[in-house]
């Protein structure tokens, strides 16, 4: 559903994206990971005909979107952080503006999406008088109306309360159960997207570091929670034996592959430092997701 | 489709509560004028200078004269700031707002979505202008009988008209000044479509229109005033001639007509390669 083939996006001479290679198939819930500033937002401007990409080429549903943005987007939704509205305008006039730039849309489908997203009743208000939620779900009626395959959603818990949060995640959960949607959620809410992703990508820097299945960032090995008098000197010792690669927050070591917490114990032990404690920490999305845009700091003694 | 994104576009515009405190401004300063007029030296001054040159002044000072009267300083004044303003406001607006960004997600060419806006600016501009008219001849019409038309603009109009023929005049009037509304209307459009606030448009239009003003005030350019948009705004006044210079209206028409296009052509193209971003 969506091709991105060496794509470069360049801002007067700030790189915002490079050299970004990606590709989510239909019918998955693909996560789009980075700071702010990483290019996230901007690559979604490319996929859907904003923003313009210096080289690559950015296809959507089989159509390349610099060329054919019309073809590429008629099965498209997509909401944004903050959605905005003609805040004037009824949230009924908002849908009916919104959805004629994409086809001609019957009072019926109208009526069917404001049922869907819950907002029965109050459609005919004037947009100013929503909650944060109801706009929140306004958008996303926008969005539904053209009757996507495809939905691309740039933050779209931001600013909501845990309540509003746990809404939208369910709703998500929803769309893809009960439409069969396809996906592509930008989120920093790393908790949301280790749940409802099958896929991700993270991008650092405008370059992507990762892409991969949760399940096999799930899977991987975490860090080593080690508790020691002396943990400069300890990790230098098991850096000069290679049994580590990194430590983090000057109390967990990353073990180098093969290794294990027995080899580290026995190596401590053998040279004479004492060890309080030591055991391996799930890694959760967060973890990975650190480990990979923050470099570990260089262990003490190693070049 | 494209009729009913054309509609969206109106409802977008008359939507607003500030389209229609505009609308009360230009009441409230037809209003004024209309007082001044009435209750100063103003109408003295000018029923002198019409028996002055031999009219009778009763048959003159009329609902047509005065409406006329009530409308010259909105016409150089509040029409192009007011119209500035829409204009200006158009697609920078929405860009600020962030509902560009909502538009631009759907699969509407950027040339299309700008045509639609710029021909609801047009339609705005030519009801407002026609808003003015009707306006200022229902409030000279509650102090003012029918009657002839005189026209006076030192240096540049002198006119005394029957009453029918004046009032076809005044209505022909308006389609041209319909027509410099919408020039100001396109300008101000045309620096929307770049990345700038609106109020930057707004200005940039308005500095526009007002350094065109000054350089065709200035004698050395006499010989290049036709290179100067504000030259052509005044053929409007030229429908009061008797007989009426067809070929120099035609002229300022086309070169307006066509200032409208290029600018638009000129912001369409700006807008066509730009990102929008959030």
């Amino acid at each position: 559903m969506i091709e991105l083939r060496n794509v470069h996006k360049k801002f007067g001479s700030r790189v915002a994206v490079s050299d970004l290679t990606l590709s989510v198939p239909r019918g998955e819930v693909f996560g789009l990971l980075g700071h702010n500033g990483a290019g996230k937002s901007t690559a979604i401007g490319m996929m859907l005909g904003q923003v313009w990409p210096t080289s690559g080429e950015v296809r959507l549903c089989g159509h390349d979107v610099t060329a054919h943005r019309a073809r590429a987007l008629h099965k498209v939704g997509a909401i944004f952080e903050a959605p905005a509205f003609y805040d004037y305008l009824s949230g009924w006039r908002n849908l009916e503006i919104l959805s004629h730039y994409t086809a001609p849309t019957s009072k019926e489908r109208i009526r069917e999406v404001v049922d869907w997203v819950g907002l029965t009743g109050r459609e005919m208000s004037k947009v100013k008088t929503y909650s944060h939620g109801m706009r929140a779900r306004l958008a996303l009626a926008q969005a539904l109306l053209p009757q996507p395959e495809l939905l691309i959603l740039d933050e779209p818990g931001s600013g909501l309360d845990p309540e509003g949060i746990a809404e939208m995640r369910e709703t998500i959960v929803r769309l893809h159960r009960e439409l069969g949607l396809t996906i592509l959620l930008s989120s920093h809410l790393l908790s949301e997207v280790e749940q409802l992703c099958t896929r991700i990508a993270v991008l650092n820097k405008g370059r992507k570091v990762f892409e991969g299945l949760i399940a096999d960032v799930k899977a991987a090995r975490g860090r080593v929670m080690l508790k020691t008098p002396d943990f400069a000197a300890a990790t230098k010792l098991l850096n000069e034996r290679g049994l580590i690669c990194g430590t983090v927050d000057g109390k967990y070591i990353s073990l180098k592959d093969g290794r294990t917490t027995t080899e580290v114990v026995s190596a401590l032990v053998n040279a004479g430092v004492a060890v309080e404690g030591i055991w391996q920490q799930d890694q959760t999305l967060e973890d990975f997701y650190l480990s990979i845009v923050k470099k570990p700091p260089p262990v003490p003694g190693s070049n | 489709m494209f009729f009913a994104q054309l509609k969206n576009e109106l409802w977008k515009l008359f939507g607003k509560k500030r389209t229609y405190i505009g609308f009360g401004a230009f009441i409230f300063a037809q209003t004024l004028m209309l007082m001044a007029f009435k209750l100063t030296r103003w109408q003295s001054d000018m029923e002198r200078m019409l028996s002055g040159n031999g009219y009778i002044p009763m048959e003159f000072i009329s609902a047509l004269t005065v409406a006329l009267v009530m409308l010259m300083p909105q016409i150089i004044l509040l029409m192009p700031l007011y119209v500035s303003l829409v204009g200006g406001d158009m697609v920078a607006k929405e860009t600020e707002d962030g509902t560009l960004r909502m538009i631009l997600s759907r699969p509407i060419s950027r040339v299309r979505l700008l045509l639609v806006k710029w021909i609801a600016g047009i339609i705005f501009a030519v009801v407002l202008v026609l808003a003015l008219g009707v306006m200022a001849v229902g409030l000279a019409s509650l102090l003012f009988p029918w009657k002839g038309l005189f026209v006076f603009i030192p240096g540049q109009a002198f006119s005394v008209l029957p009453a029918d023929v004046g009032s076809a005049r005044f209505l022909l009037a308006h389609l041209f000044l319909a027509v410099n509304a919408s020039a100001v209307l396109s300008i101000a459009f045309m620096f929307s479509c770049f990345n700038m606030k609106p109020a930057a448009a707004t200005i940039l239009a308005l500095s526009y229109l007002f350094v065109n003003l000054v350089m065709e005030g200035i004698p050395f350019f006499d010989r290049y005033e036709n290179w100067f948009i504000t030259h052509h705004f005044k053929c409007w006044l030229l429908v009061f001639s008797d007989p009426i210079p067809w070929a120099q209206i035609f002229e300022s028409e086309t070169l307006l007509l066509a200032a409208c296009a290029s600018v638009f052509i000129l912001g369409a193209t700006a807008f066509h390669v730009r990102d929008i971003k959030s």
